[in-house]
């Protein structure tokens, strides 16, 4: 016998001799757990804005904004630091509990994710473009809830919702399964309506986006500078000021009636951070032509997913939620990928994918900071959302019977940044060309050094954003 | 999370098993290896290492502490490291932690050479069980939480000195127990 065999057997005495030596004696000063001082976290912060301005020939004359309605978040226990008490821990594991929802039969919501994705991703030119599903739902379930007939009907036509009782029960679950804001995560989809002072509006439209939709509703003089300024305001606390320079560009007019709108804020720490040590620069091949760029690397156990015309990974939260990667075989676009009903049943598939394997991967991640901009009236349109855009079909009776409306632009814009802090080494530059061939036994390199499809899960599963980089 | 509940995310196959586990655990699990091989590179391999034993034993164990469970693979996998690595690579922590567990080692005249792993261990609990809670506590924190003796008495409020005496009469006291129990 030697050290090495007490080693073994110190290593397998019972677990309550482990379980009750693993604090720190009770009356001595609490000791800070090492990981915490040893694990410095990268941040991932991303934002969408959406908004969907209704035009209609009308204008205001009024001062002050002031609220209708506001939208009441629950609260929540603060992210347990360290040390902390288990009293601590099971109040903020309580609540996190508390905002899961049952979200049932969820393939109509996927294939309105999925159609979405491949309408508004498709056309990049080269550049990056990032889309909030989860964005636009939110922004579309709130304009079925204030248009009526067709105008409504064909917007729960796309979501595949039954009605609008349906549709306020889902996107009450959803946005309540997406939400947290705890200090450690934030992932919160903010909503709200900007009303016209001088057009009558039903309270009662207001208090339902705020209960089922979590929505405030103000109203103010239109095309006044304070009136546009309390949006941009508000766009850029919902949104972290990540996209300050978008919401500059959105402005109501007199003519306006209303404005809606809708963002996302996800902020989260991965759960294995990156090694900043580990990050190099290297060559990415973008449309444009190589660039030179920092690439993150790690090493993980993990499942790795494959598919006829692409390989994928996940990177995981540190309070759920996964971010995914696809990266297109060689002699393949993103575009391409988006197109294909195999890829996109694997970007909405959750991980739940027969071709997988669990084994090590050595990935090799560039980071980015991809920011995005466009009209969702077009891609609405050829959805078939097409009574809204309309002056002669558009119906807002429900919200609005003063005056003719019509939705005159609905502006989606998103940025998506990663980053990595930390400090371990690795470097991996081999590339791997992967198809439906399947992997090696152990181990396969994960290289995203060409264009590459992205898409953000949040703790419910379902997608708050996807993208394209065509440029880290 | 709790522990069921993190269990039940490996029988579903679920990756959020990993993450879920190195939030609540990778804290104890990252200080245990990074104590033991002091090579943080090595020290984050070997935590991933674990979550990566911890999904081939998940499903069908159900361990009944999983922090001990994890620990234990931790532990495991950095004195495997040790063995492969440890003539090209100074893995301090774990030097020093066998160096003075050789104290605990009775003489071969005492005990059978090769007494099985988990007899060991049970010998080992039950010495742990006949100390007082403090000693018990420390010599835990010590010889598996792998915490450097510094820290322990900084824990404690004594001097370094005075934790490395009572460290020490410990394993002798472990050595004479186990030198008693030789005929198990």
């Amino acid at each position: 016998m030697d050290s090495k065999d007490i080693y073994d057997g110190v290593t397998d005495i019972r677990d309550d001799l482990i379980d009750g030596a693993m604090s720190a004696p009770k009356r001595q000063k609490p000791r800070k757990r090492a990981w915490q001082t040893c694990a410095v976290a990268a941040v991932l912060v991303l934002a969408v804005i959406g908004g969907i301005i209704l035009n209609p020939g009308n204008s205001g004359a009024g001062i002050t904004a002031y609220a209708l309605a506001e939208a009441e978040y629950p609260k929540m226990a603060p992210y347990p630091g360290e040390p902390h008490t288990e009293k601590q821990y099971d109040t903020w594991w309580d609540d996190v509990r508390a905002q899961r929802r049952d979200l049932g039969d969820v393939s109509p919501l996927l294939a309105f994710f999925q159609t979405s994705s491949a309408v508004f991703l498709s056309d990049t030119a080269g550049q990056n473009k990032v889309y909030s599903p989860l964005n636009v739902y939110m922004a579309l379930s709130m304009l079925a809830q204030i248009t009526g007939g067709d105008s409504r009907g064909q917007i729960l036509a796309l979501l595949g919702s039954g009605g609008m009782d349906e549709l306020r029960r889902q996107a009450s679950d959803v946005w309540n399964s997406n939400y947290r804001d705890d200090g450690a995560l934030t992932s919160v989809l903010a909503n709200s309506l900007w009303l016209n002072e001088n057009v009558g509006f039903d309270q009662r439209t207001a208090d339902i986006l705020a209960s089922d939709f979590y929505a405030s509703s103000y109203r103010g003089e239109m095309g006044s500078d304070d009136f546009n300024k309390e949006l941009r305001e508000w766009l850029d606390r919902q949104t972290g000021g990540l996209l300050k320079e978008q919401a500059e560009g959105i402005t109501m007019d007199p003519r306006t009636v209303l404005a809606l709108a809708s963002t996302v804020y996800y902020r989260a720490k991965w759960a294995n951070e990156f090694s900043k040590s580990a990050t190099a620069p290297q060559t990415f091949h973008s449309p444009a032509g190589d660039v030179e760029t920092d690439f993150m690397h790690q090493r993980n156990a993990q499942s790795y997913y494959w598919g006829g015309k692409f390989s994928a990974v996940s990177q995981s939260f540190r309070e759920g939620g996964s971010m995914w990667f696809l990266l297109p075989d060689e002699g393949v676009t993103p575009e391409e990928l988006l197109s294909d009903s195999e890829a996109m049943d694997f970007l909405f598939s959750g991980g739940d994918w027969e071709n997988s394997k669990y084994l090590f991967v050595n990935k090799s991640i560039p980071k980015f900071d991809v920011v995005s901009q466009f009209d969702l009236a077009d891609g609405l349109m050829t959805m078939g959302v097409t009574d809204v855009f309309d002056p002669s079909l558009a119906d807002f009776t429900p919200t609005v019977t003063d005056v003719p409306v019509f939705v005159s632009e609905a502006n989606h814009a998103s940025r998506v940044t990663i980053d990595e802090e930390g400090c371990t080494a690795a470097a991996f530059t081999v590339m791997m060309g992967n198809g439906a061939g399947g992997p090696p036994d152990d181990e396969v390199d994960f290289v995203l050094d060409r264009p590459f499809i992205f898409c953000i899960t949040g703790d419910s599963g379902l997608p708050l954003f996807v993208g394209i980089v065509n440029e880290p | 999370m709790e522990d069921r509940e993190i269990i039940e995310l490996y029988h579903r196959r679920e990756e959020r098993a990993i993450a879920e586990s190195d939030v609540k655990y990778g804290g104890i699990c990252r200080s245990i290896a990074l104590r033991l091989l002091g090579i943080r590179e090595d020290a984050e391999e070997c935590v991933n290492d674990t979550w990566y034993a911890a999904w081939g034993k998940m499903p069908p164990d159900r361990p009944a502490s999983l922090g001990a469970f994890f620990g234990r693979l931790t532990r495991n996998l950095s004195v495997s490291r040790w063995r492969r690595d440890h003539a090209k690579k100074r893995y301090d922590g774990m030097e020093i932690m066998l160096s003075e567990l050789e104290d605990c080692v009775p003489s071969p005249a005492a005990v059978e050479a090769d007494m099985e792993r988990r007899v060991l261990a049970e010998a080992i609990g039950a010495w742990l069980d006949s100390l007082n809670e403090a000693d018990r506590r420390l010599f835990i924190r010590r010889y598996w939480y792998a915490c450097p003796v510094k820290e322990l008495a900084e824990e404690l409020h004594e001097q370094p000195n005075t934790c490395s005496q009572r460290l020490s009469r410990l394993r002798c006291a472990l050595r004479a127990f186990l030198e008693s129990k030789g005929a198990l």
